[in-house]
């Protein structure tokens, strides 16, 4: 008897709580009414110390600097075929910006964009081939962050070798990012010699390989290099992790400050080569609330990251040298890919 | 009859509702309210057309991929290989669907379905007859051909058969042809009807046909099958061939009717799931049905509850592994039902190991 009142009990319990889901609606405690701006991750998290949360950061800070209530809200991908699915979550919600992270959701993000043009989107690190009205690609000029960090590096080698471990040059960015730590070490030091490595599988891995990143950058330090550039995701880091086993090596990390996202490296890492997606997500998002947003590309900032543990070792000399590059990127007397 | 149903399903459906049950607990433990969390996923996944179509889309690579676990079952073989085997049969469906241009979709279309399954059957098959002759272990054989697959899919999508288009640089195919595409029917996918002929096409092969019998026969003793005059090492290996071409057609289905193309690592997991599905399904082909629903809707819905109440999509996968362990810990459920021993059916997971 006991069994059969336990039973019942329990089926109560939870067509309680289903006809409870059922009918209640899900509007309370989301996102609708007011502005709402939505940002849809590439398949990463927004808390992954990268590319998503600068991304993320932005979206909040612009969400909080619009004068209306505007609030943000993210959904993060999980599989690659839902990019369009999770774009229309947020438009069927009535979003009004909606900010897609990532290379990858380039295609569905303008066929959102077509489909939808009273809504305004934020592509970022998505080049805009034709302009939209209402889909801005954000960019970043990555030569100029890479010359920014080869200068340095040029100024800091002993041994006149600075070394490059790249994801593939597939992906223009990273081809730039490669020619302007190049040109930028050359800047400032004429006879140093580049070692430069592309990983050469395709996409699908050349970010994802930190043990050829590590292998490679161990051939660099073998022929001599002391200060070795890791771009290429996860590739880079391996790059970066081995140069902090080798005593006296220096290490460059890209896109965030890597001090934050690479912590093994702490005892190279003099820098990073930074795109401040934040601050561009976070502009972007003020430009089409206040309606002067214009289609097509937008280049954002890029900088380098703060020198931590290794303040000391980069001169008040290289300083100001810094600076006047960074000036010089600036006004353009500087071409970091001529 | 009905009662003999009711107690097969009560273990299983026991195991869903205590794993929504502590689903929810965790929910409060993140400070959201779990009723916000359900009925965001329900809607997210049920709520309108476009939502029923994303739950049936997600739902039918899981039937196949249930399928190809629960086929195996039947002959005691545990196929891992379910990955490696929608790979392949994505690749080569989406090959003959795009290389391929004027013909009729009443020819088009069922020819690049054959030929991913033709592809998963002798994906599957190589491991069957390894099995079969040398007793090389299936488990070890099939999960060893996924990364064989995997590689040969991203190879395959990023040479010669490349989409060249613009200035693509993603390991894809081209677009495969419209004659090629499988159809939507208002929010229901045709794939999905095609999932559910497939399962109970394998109910009837299984339970009504006498190759499913001595099937069922080697999976219980395959001495005793032997000893009854039954082909021990064929059957092995034409199950596994059986369960690649399921899987092989889940990944087709995907080729052609919800991606448009093959694209390497979007596929990802796909296949491994399908093991979530039939231990969910308890090895019934029939179960997968339902079994594959539920994880589609769960997951359809995962992005809404996300951004509606804040629960990290994550959490679906913790209500999954929560239900799959009450169902492979029957004991538990059976002291909250007040089950006796006998009750419900055993599933014989280890019928693979160690009796070879």
């Amino acid at each position: 008897m006991a069994s059969k009142w336990r039973q019942l009990f329990a089926l109560l319990a939870v067509f309680g709580l289903f006809t409870a889901a059922a009918c209640s609606s899900d509007d309370g405690g989301g996102v609708s009414g007011g502005y709402t701006i939505g940002l849809v991750t590439d398949t990463g998290k927004v808390d992954d110390k990268s590319f998503n949360q600068s991304a993320w950061d932005g979206a909040k800070k612009g969400a909080a600097n619009i004068p209306a209530s505007a609030t943000a809200s993210y959904i993060e991908t999980e599989e690659s075929k839902d990019y369009a699915n999770n774009i229309q979550l947020f438009l069927d919600d009535g979003a009004k910006i909606i900010v897609t992270v990532g290379f990858g959701l380039g295609g569905a993000t303008i066929e959102a964009a077509q489909a939808n043009p009273d809504v305004l989107f934020i592509g970022v690190d998505q080049w805009q081939n034709e302009a939209l009205p209402n889909l801005v690609g954000l960019m970043f000029p990555e030569a100029n962050a890479g010359f920014m960090a080869g200068a340095l590096a040029g100024m800091l080698t002993e041994t006149n070798i600075v070394g490059a471990v790249l994801g593939t040059d597939l992906v223009p960015p990273v081809v730039f990012f490669k020619e302007g730590w190049e040109n930028g070490a050359r800047y400032t030091n004429p006879e140093v010699q580049t070692i430069s490595t592309y990983h050469p599988g395709g996409l699908d891995v050349a970010f994802g390989d930190p043990e050829w990143g590590a292998t490679t950058a161990r051939q660099a330090l073998d022929q001599g290099a002391d200060i070795i550039f890791g771009a290429g995701g996860a590739t880079g880091n391996g790059a970066l992790i081995e140069v902090a086993g080798e005593a006296g090596a220096l290490c460059v990390g890209v896109d965030q400050d890597q001090w934050f996202t690479v912590p093994e490296a702490h005892s190279c890492l003099v820098t990073s080569a930074m795109k401040l997606i934040d601050i561009g997500v976070a502009h972007l998002i003020a430009q089409a609330y206040a309606g002067t947003m214009e289609g097509g590309n937008y280049f954002g900032e890029v900088g380098l990251a703060p020198f931590h543990d290794f303040d000391g070792v980069v001169t008040s000399e290289m300083r100001s040298t810094l600076e006047e590059v960074m000036a010089g990127l600036a006004d353009g007397s500087i071409n970091p890919m001529p | 009859m009905s009662r003999s149903i009711l107690r097969s399903v009560a273990v299983p459906l026991a195991a869903v509702i205590l794993g929504l049950l502590i689903g929810a607990l965790l929910i409060v433990s993140q400070g959201a309210s779990p009723i916000a969390a359900y009925s965001s996923l329900l809607k997210g996944g049920l709520g309108d057309g476009d939502a029923l179509l994303r739950t049936l889309q997600k739902a039918t690579p899981l039937i196949f991929g249930g399928l190809a676990v629960a086929f195996a079952f039947k002959a005691g073989l545990f196929n891992i290989g379910g990955q490696g085997q929608l790979l392949v049969g994505a690749v080569f469906a989406a090959a003959v669907g795009f290389g391929v241009d004027g013909l009729p979709t009443f020819i088009h279309l069922p020819a690049a379905l054959i030929a991913g399954a033709l592809a998963g059957a002798i994906w599957g098959g190589i491991a069957g007859a390894l099995k079969a002759t040398t007793g090389a272990h299936e488990v070890i054989v099939t999960i060893m051909l996924n990364f064989v697959a995997g590689n040969l899919t991203d190879w395959l999508s990023a040479n010669p058969w490349k989409d060249n288009s613009g200035n693509n640089i993603v390991a894809r195919t081209p677009l495969v042809e419209d004659s090629a595409t499988i159809p939507t029917l208002g929010a229901v996918p045709v794939g999905f009807l095609l999932a559910v002929i497939t399962a109970i096409g394998c109910w009837m092969i299984l339970e009504r046909s006498t190759y499913g019998f001595e099937v069922r026969s080697v999976g219980q003793n395959k001495n005793a099958a032997h000893y009854a005059g039954i082909k021990v090492g064929w059957i092995m290996a034409s199950t596994m061939a059986v369960a690649g071409t399921l899987a092989a057609l889940g990944g087709a289905v995907e080729s052609l009717g919800v991606d448009g193309r093959f694209e390497a690592g979007v596929n990802v997991g796909l296949g491994f799931e399908g093991i979530t599905i039939a231990l969910l399904a308890r090895a019934n082909p029939l179960g997968v049905i339902p079994a594959a629903l539920l994880v589609g809707l769960m997951e359809a819905g995962a992005s809404r509850m996300q951004f509606k109440a804040g629960v990290a999509p994550e959490l679906i996968d913790v209500i999954q592994a929560l239900i799959l362990f009450f169902v492979a810990a029957p004991m538990i459920v059976r002291w909250l039902l007040r089950m006796r021993q006998g009750d419900s059916e055993q599933l014989r997971l280890g019928a693979g190991w160690g009796n070879s």
